[in-house]
């Protein structure tokens, strides 16, 4: 019998953003969450082991974070950093949809002003790096006023089709983004959410923008293309190790997040020390949750946040990573998740896998909602596996413009508002458990008929993970269990 | 196979004539001439970089009043010498290359096959790598190589810079070094052959 006590009224979804992504915020009539039968479960209600967090918090929780982060970035050796000298701060658009942005922000911020109080250092630039939306940290670096407070000149949005540099590695030549490495010293500022498991395995997470954000398309194709989807995030650390981006290198500075809030920063000179921890966090704290969404037997998803369609957030996972819920994606010896770009290519003109044992998208999704996403991401592969119903004309029509996403639409319908969009799905599908992607900070928001299977299952996955499957997971990674010391 | 929807369209009114939208082209369908950027509207395939990356927000992408198909049927080419590109290149012939616009290796070895000597040449006929642009380069130039053709980079452009390493070319040193990391390098390149080779007897 699920505790029915710790099944709470719905968390505020994430609100609508202003974007060339998607639609006017104005369009976005109704939240699923505020529809009837939805309620919110905490994480830490679900996993009452996770760590406390520093946000959500109360009214000075960013203050707080900022202090802390200081505090961190205070222990760094800076002293190679010379005053009359150049420094790029390098961040990625992930981080910028976390828990709304802020703590990212902060973090950067802090970043920032710890090397001026240390080095004394004045020519402190940002350098923000894409996935595939080439604007997209542009709008960041404006809503975030990041501009204003590096002063002008000093940030950059950059993109992988930008004017590359050449890289000599221990595989060969690779390629990164010029205005990336245009300073005497380099910041990896970034987070320990595990966001795409589905691409990274988990493996070498931490390094993983040095072969993506900060890269060039020659070595984003490498990764995607060339590898293999278990080798793949060589590619970053083939960059990482060379000897022009070491001789570069200062320090990493990280928002160690889990999928229930900040629970820290951690800052290095050593980044693979910040990877192992990183590696954990990742394995213990989303594994959970992660391997909970699996014990779902049948639900309707709705995608109700502003990010592109695989990217939406419930509970620190992401819906990419819910279509491959069915399977264990942080176990090495499984070479293909349902969904990532290599199990996508492996589809055949009639529409079946090459290899019989490639396994099919999440088949608990019974239905997807699309109630508010972005494009900018192909998204087509998931509206022909799971039947999708996209609301709003405009919505419809925004997909049917976008490069990437001229095929999204010939396999969804479009139904004119959110309520009929979930009565379609009622109806058709049969299940009334529902997930819903909108970002909920600190938990999920779910129909109540969910909340009670997740309750119900949430302590025996909970002693599965640590006892039987992140002991896998981590043998599998080479990851000492010792540094658990250092995040206690 | 893609159906082209999408057109740039400059505005000569803000465009200072910089170059960037030429070097971030796939296709080579924009220039600068007299300092104002012109999009040879047959030639665009509507992939949006120039507009994306114009510092000056000088370039929107509309409706086309007219969308046309391009592609490369793969049909009317030897299958034999299809099939012998992709194996020579590591790819089953069905296997989709682009994720956005889900050209597959047949139709990339059967652009080659009608004369396609460049990336561009090959993302103009079939439509791949005017998507996202980004993720597909290295299997075009991956074709291209196993079809003999030698790759010769713009040196003007940003288009792409060069070919790199594959789950082939992995030296066995590096392999060793990092396996213990959780890097499947073998068993990701025998799952890529299997792949591959699938697709022999097609």
């Amino acid at each position: 019998m699920a505790n029915n006590n710790i099944k709470r009224p719905v968390i505020m979804p994430i609100a609508p953003k202003p974007s060339q992504y998607g639609i006017d915020p104005a369009l976005v009539k109704k939240r699923v969450a505020e529809l009837p039968g939805m309620c919110s479960l905490k994480l830490a209600d679900l996993f009452p082991e996770l760590p406390p967090v520093l946000y959500p918090g109360g009214p000075d929780a960013l203050d707080k974070l900022y202090e802390t982060a200081k505090e961190e970035l205070r222990k760094v050796d800076m002293s190679f950093i010379k005053a009359d000298q150049s420094v790029n701060i390098l961040a990625s658009h992930h981080g910028f949809t976390l828990l709304g942005g802020q703590p990212y922000a902060i973090l950067i911020k802090a970043t920032r002003d710890v090397i001026e109080e240390k080095t004394g250092c004045k020519n402190i630039r940002l350098r923000a790096g894409v996935g595939m939306r080439f604007r997209e940290t542009e709008e960041y670096i404006k809503r975030y006023e990041l501009d204003k407070y590096f002063g002008p000149g000093k940030t950059k949005g950059v993109a992988p089709v930008d004017e590359g540099i050449p890289i000599e590695t221990e595989v060969g030549t690779l390629y990164g983004i010029k205005a990336v490495y245009d300073a005497d010293w380099i910041i990896h500022c970034h987070h320990t959410d595990v966001r795409e498991v589905h691409f990274h395995r988990q493996i070498d997470k931490a390094v993983k923008p040095f072969g993506m954000s900060y890269a060039r398309i020659e070595t984003r194709s490498t990764y995607h293309q060339n590898l293999g989807p278990r080798a793949a995030n060589f590619t970053a650390r083939a960059i990482f190790e060379s000897k022009f981006v070491q001789s570069k290198f200062a320090f990493a500075s990280f928002l160690n997040v889990g999928p229930h809030g900040v629970i820290g920063v951690d800052a290095d000179n050593d980044l693979y020390a910040v990877n192992d921890r990183a590696t954990f966090i990742g394995c213990q704290l989303y594994g959970k949750i992660m391997t909970l969404f699996g014990e779902i037997d049948d639900c309707i998803a709705v995608l109700d946040f502003p990010c592109p369609v695989p990217y939406v957030f419930s509970a620190g996972v992401i819906y990419a990573n819910f279509t491959g819920a069915n399977t264990d994606l942080y176990d090495m010896e499984s070479p293909l998740p349902p969904y990532t770009w290599y199990t996508e290519a492996f589809y055949k003109k009639n529409g079946k896998p090459i290899l019989e044992n490639i396994p099919p998208l999440n088949p608990a999704i019974k239905m997807c909602v699309h109630n508010y996403a972005w494009t900018g991401y192909p998204s087509a592969f998931f509206s022909d596996h799971i039947p999708t119903v996209v609301v709003g004309q405009q919505q419809a029509d925004l997909f049917d413009m976008e490069p990437m996403n001229i095929e999204y639409m010939s396999h969804a319908v479009v139904a004119k508002t959110t309520e009929s969009a979930m009565e379609f799905a009622y109806k058709t599908t049969g299940t009334d458990k529902v997930i819903i992607f909108d970002g909920a900070m600190g938990g999920l928001n779910c129909s109540e008929t969910l909340a009670d299977l997740l309750i119900e299952r949430a302590p025996a996955v909970s002693e599965r993970v640590e006892k039987e499957l992140l002991p896998k997971w981590l043998r599998q990674r080479g990851v000492d269990v010792t540094i658990l010391e250092k995040l206690k | 196979m893609k159906r082209v929807t999408l057109l740039a369209q400059v505005d000569p009114n803000i465009c200072t004539g910089c170059k960037i939208c030429e070097k971030v082209c796939p296709v080579y369908a924009i220039h600068v001439t007299d300092k104002k950027a012109k999009v040879t509207e047959d030639e665009c395939r509507g992939c949006a970089n120039c507009a994306d990356r114009c510092p000056f927000h000088t370039i929107t992408m509309v409706k086309r009043e007219k969308p046309f198909t391009i592609g490369v049927d793969a049909s009317k080419y030897d299958r034999d010498k299809i099939n012998e590109i992709c194996m020579k290149a590591h790819f089953n012939p069905e296997q989709v290359l682009c994720y956005c616009v889900g050209v597959r290796a047949e139709e990339v070895a059967a652009a080659i096959l009608a004369g396609a000597k460049t990336p561009h040449e090959i993302s103009s006929m079939t439509g791949i790598r005017t998507g996202c642009t980004i993720e597909c380069i290295q299997t075009i130039l991956r074709m291209l190589t196993a079809a003999g053709i030698e790759l010769k980079p713009d040196p003007n452009g940003w288009q792409w810079y060069g070919q790199t390493v594959t789950a082939w070319t992995m030296p066995e040193d590096v392999k060793t070094k990092y396996n213990s990391r959780g890097f499947y390098f073998d068993e990701d390149r025998e799952l890529l052959e299997e792949i591959a080779r699938t697709g022999e007897s097609n």
